[in-house]
């Protein structure tokens, strides 16, 4: 299940105003009820008073209950009705022309007496407690209402303003370039969380610094040393091959060693171009206009194809550009003529071409041996395949990646395509 | 001529000198920057072979030391395969050529007699075995002083052959040679087998002395016949 990302502010504040709402709502609860009982006692008082008072009022005139006011004689089976009462009600009521009509709360009550059932029903008015039940409700809906917003206000101003030195940070953190082994400036804050946050991003890139500047040296140091040890044996075997009578014992031994040594040497310095790359050593990012470097290439590779008796069929835009540094494009491009000249079988034919904004190379030939999704895998190679490093394919990879370059591979009708394209800004 | 070659591997620098020396340059050696540096002050070179890789420092301060002292010795660069950039800040600084390891010594030599060609312009310009005399500012080849056309590449690889006279030269530093960085191209370097076809026909249908002799299974070797 994914996610929908949201900034920590709008978070925190939303979560912020669910517990409010519940505390508000709570709160409103418990106010509803404390009035609703403070009501209750405050009439049960007033009516039991009045119970009181009429109780002793049939008793004093116990010989003429009809005409007493508001009592009613209950007929019938008046046993039934003891569970109902007392009966309670609230009502809207003019007691008072002055007033006007108000809210009342009825109790209807079961008296007994030596004549029979009455009901009674006695009223107090209970309008001004309705309206502190409803000012306080109000109230509380208010308030709620006012800090929602606030808070709302609030924490837009802090993700403008608090937030600023983190944001400043974060721009800082995403166009940082390893290699460029530079100082962060210093974004001013006085929060100490970012104060400690832009210490320790500081410290961090010294240490991808100082790891990124020992990797290069190993790599360059073993470039470097690996190659003298290899240049005295290919110095060693020349000795040998100078020796006519030692060639004629050990030819195919010395060629063993010479040829072994040149796939070592060669597997090394492409490796270490590889790290180089990655490394983002060759950054010199230019526009290039493709078309005369690739015209220059196919000059110098055409009679190798040619050889081969190779059809090179070519269409060129030449507006054509790609956004790379020079060097790595003629990397990239020996690797995939070296590719096609080496996988392209004799007699057949060769496509490149830079229409409609990309770069394509296609040559006839068999399916893969393997998955097509490792291609561009390294020591990746056909079976057959004895002599290729298995590493072109991986390095126009990494320099496509590195330079915003998206690069499919596709078979179709018996032809390898490889397509560059520049990646939608 | 005089060579000096600065290189800090002991095995390397010898296997070196026994080979200029044996194809007759005078030749001495320096295993570190401070000797290369007193070397080229007390005494006259034509040529130093500079690896940049020394002990006690990059080698292309000597090359910044003799071109701001105006040195007129020449200066062949050997780095480690791909350090683009020390090539360039090489050449930038004055060097004559540069080649990296590990290298064909056939291509060194070719490359050394080169330079040493173009250093002293005034010079012999004219390469002969036998019969054959080529004319390296012309590019002219003549054979019993009769003039035979070849593509630029049977050019260079003859004078790649002249340069390396009985020695075998194996396929893979025949194509380095003719095709440099695209060398790795093709999957096998059988290809040059045309062009030495090619040159053989055209230097037997002139009586030529020099041949074209090939080694089974390593390469071909260029020979002057008895």
């Amino acid at each position: 299940m994914k996610f929908k990302a949201i900034r920590l502010l709008t978070k925190t504040t939303f979560i912020y105003l669910i517990f409010i709402s519940v505390a508000f709502f709570t709160t409103a609860i418990f106010v509803t009820r404390s009035t609703n009982n403070l009501l209750y006692e405050d009439t049960e008082v007033y009516f039991k008073h009045r119970e009181r008072r009429l109780v002793s009022y049939i008793k004093d005139r116990d010989k003429d209950l009809d005409k007493v006011n508001g009592l009613v004689r209950v007929e019938g089976n008046t046993s039934i009705l003891a569970d109902n009462y007392p009966q309670y009600n609230d009502t809207i009521m003019e007691l008072n022309q002055m007033d006007g009509p108000m809210l009342h709360r009825g109790k209807t009550i079961l008296v007994d007496t030596s004549k029979g059932r009455f009901l009674y029903t006695m009223y107090k008015n209970i309008n001004d407690f309705d309206k502190f039940h409803s000012v306080v409700l109000h109230t509380i809906v208010n308030t709620f209402v006012v800090l929602a917003l606030m808070l709302t206000l609030f924490s837009i101003f802090l993700s403008g303003f608090l937030f600023r030195p983190f944001h400043q940070l974060l721009g800082l953190m995403s166009r940082y370039k390893i290699g460029d082994n530079i100082k962060l400036p210093k974004v001013k804050t006085s929060t100490s969380e970012f104060i400690k946050m832009q210490m320790l991003v500081q410290n961090m890139i010294c240490r991808i610094e100082g790891d990124y500047k020992k990797l290069k040296e190993y790599t360059e140091n073993m470039a470097h040393e690996m190659q003298t040890p290899l240049a005295i044996i290919r110095s060693k075997t020349e000795v040998f091959m100078a020796d006519e009578e030692l060639m004629n014992q050990y030819a195919s031994a010395v060629k063993v060693i010479y040829d072994e040594s040149t796939h070592l040497s060669n597997l090394g310095s492409t490796l270490n171009l590889l790290t180089k790359i990655e490394n983002g050593e060759y950054n010199r990012v230019e526009d290039i206009k493709t078309y005369s470097i690739i015209q220059k290439h196919i000059e110098t590779v055409k009679e190798m194809f040619d050889m081969k008796h190779i059809q090179l069929e070519l269409d060129f835009d030449e507006n054509h550009t790609l956004s790379l540094d020079p060097l790595l494009f003629d990397v990239m491009l020996k690797n995939l003529f070296k590719n096609a000249l080496r996988y392209t079988p004799a007699k057949h034919h060769v496509r490149i071409s830079t229409s409609n904004g990309n770069l394509s190379i296609s040559n006839y030939g068999e399916p893969l041996s393997f998955d097509s999704s490792k291609i561009f895998n390294r020591f990746i190679r056909s079976q057959n395949d004895t002599t290729s490093l298995g590493l072109g394919l991986a390095l126009v990879k990494k320099i496509c990646d590195l330079n915003h370059l998206n690069i499919t591979y596709d078979f179709a009708d018996h032809h390898h395509t490889f397509t560059i394209t520049p990646e939608e800004s | 001529m005089k060579l000096l070659i600065v290189e800090d591997n002991i095995e390397l620098s010898s296997d070196l000198v026994n080979f200029f020396t044996g194809n007759g340059f005078l030749v001495e050696v320096a295993y570190d920057l401070k000797t290369a540096q007193q070397k080229i002050f007390d005494y006259s070179y034509d040529l130093v072979i500079l690896d940049l890789g020394l002990p006690d420092g990059s080698g292309l301060n000597l090359l910044r030391e003799a071109k701001a002292n105006k040195m007129d010795m020449g200066f062949l660069i050997v780095t480690a395969r791909n350090a683009i950039e020390d090539k360039v800040t090489g050449l930038e600084l004055g060097a004559d050529d540069y080649i990296t390891k590990p290298f064909h010594k056939a291509e060194l030599n070719a490359r050394v007699r080169s330079i040493l060609r173009r250093k002293n312009a005034d010079g012999n310009n004219l390469l002969e075995l036998g019969n054959i005399s080529i004319n390296l500012m012309s590019f002219e080849v003549l054979v019993n002083d009769e003039p035979i056309e070849l593509t630029r590449k049977e050019f260079d690889l003859l004078v790649y052959f002249m340069y390396n006279k009985n020695r075998v030269l194996t396929k893979e530093s025949i194509v380095e040679h003719l095709w440099g960085d695209h060398a790795d191209q093709s999957d096998s370097f059988d290809f040059i087998y045309n062009h030495i076809k090619n040159l053989r026909k055209k230097l037997q249908k002139v009586d030529s002395q020099g041949q074209i002799l090939s080694v089974y299974g390593m390469g071909y070797k260029f020979t002057e016949k008895k």
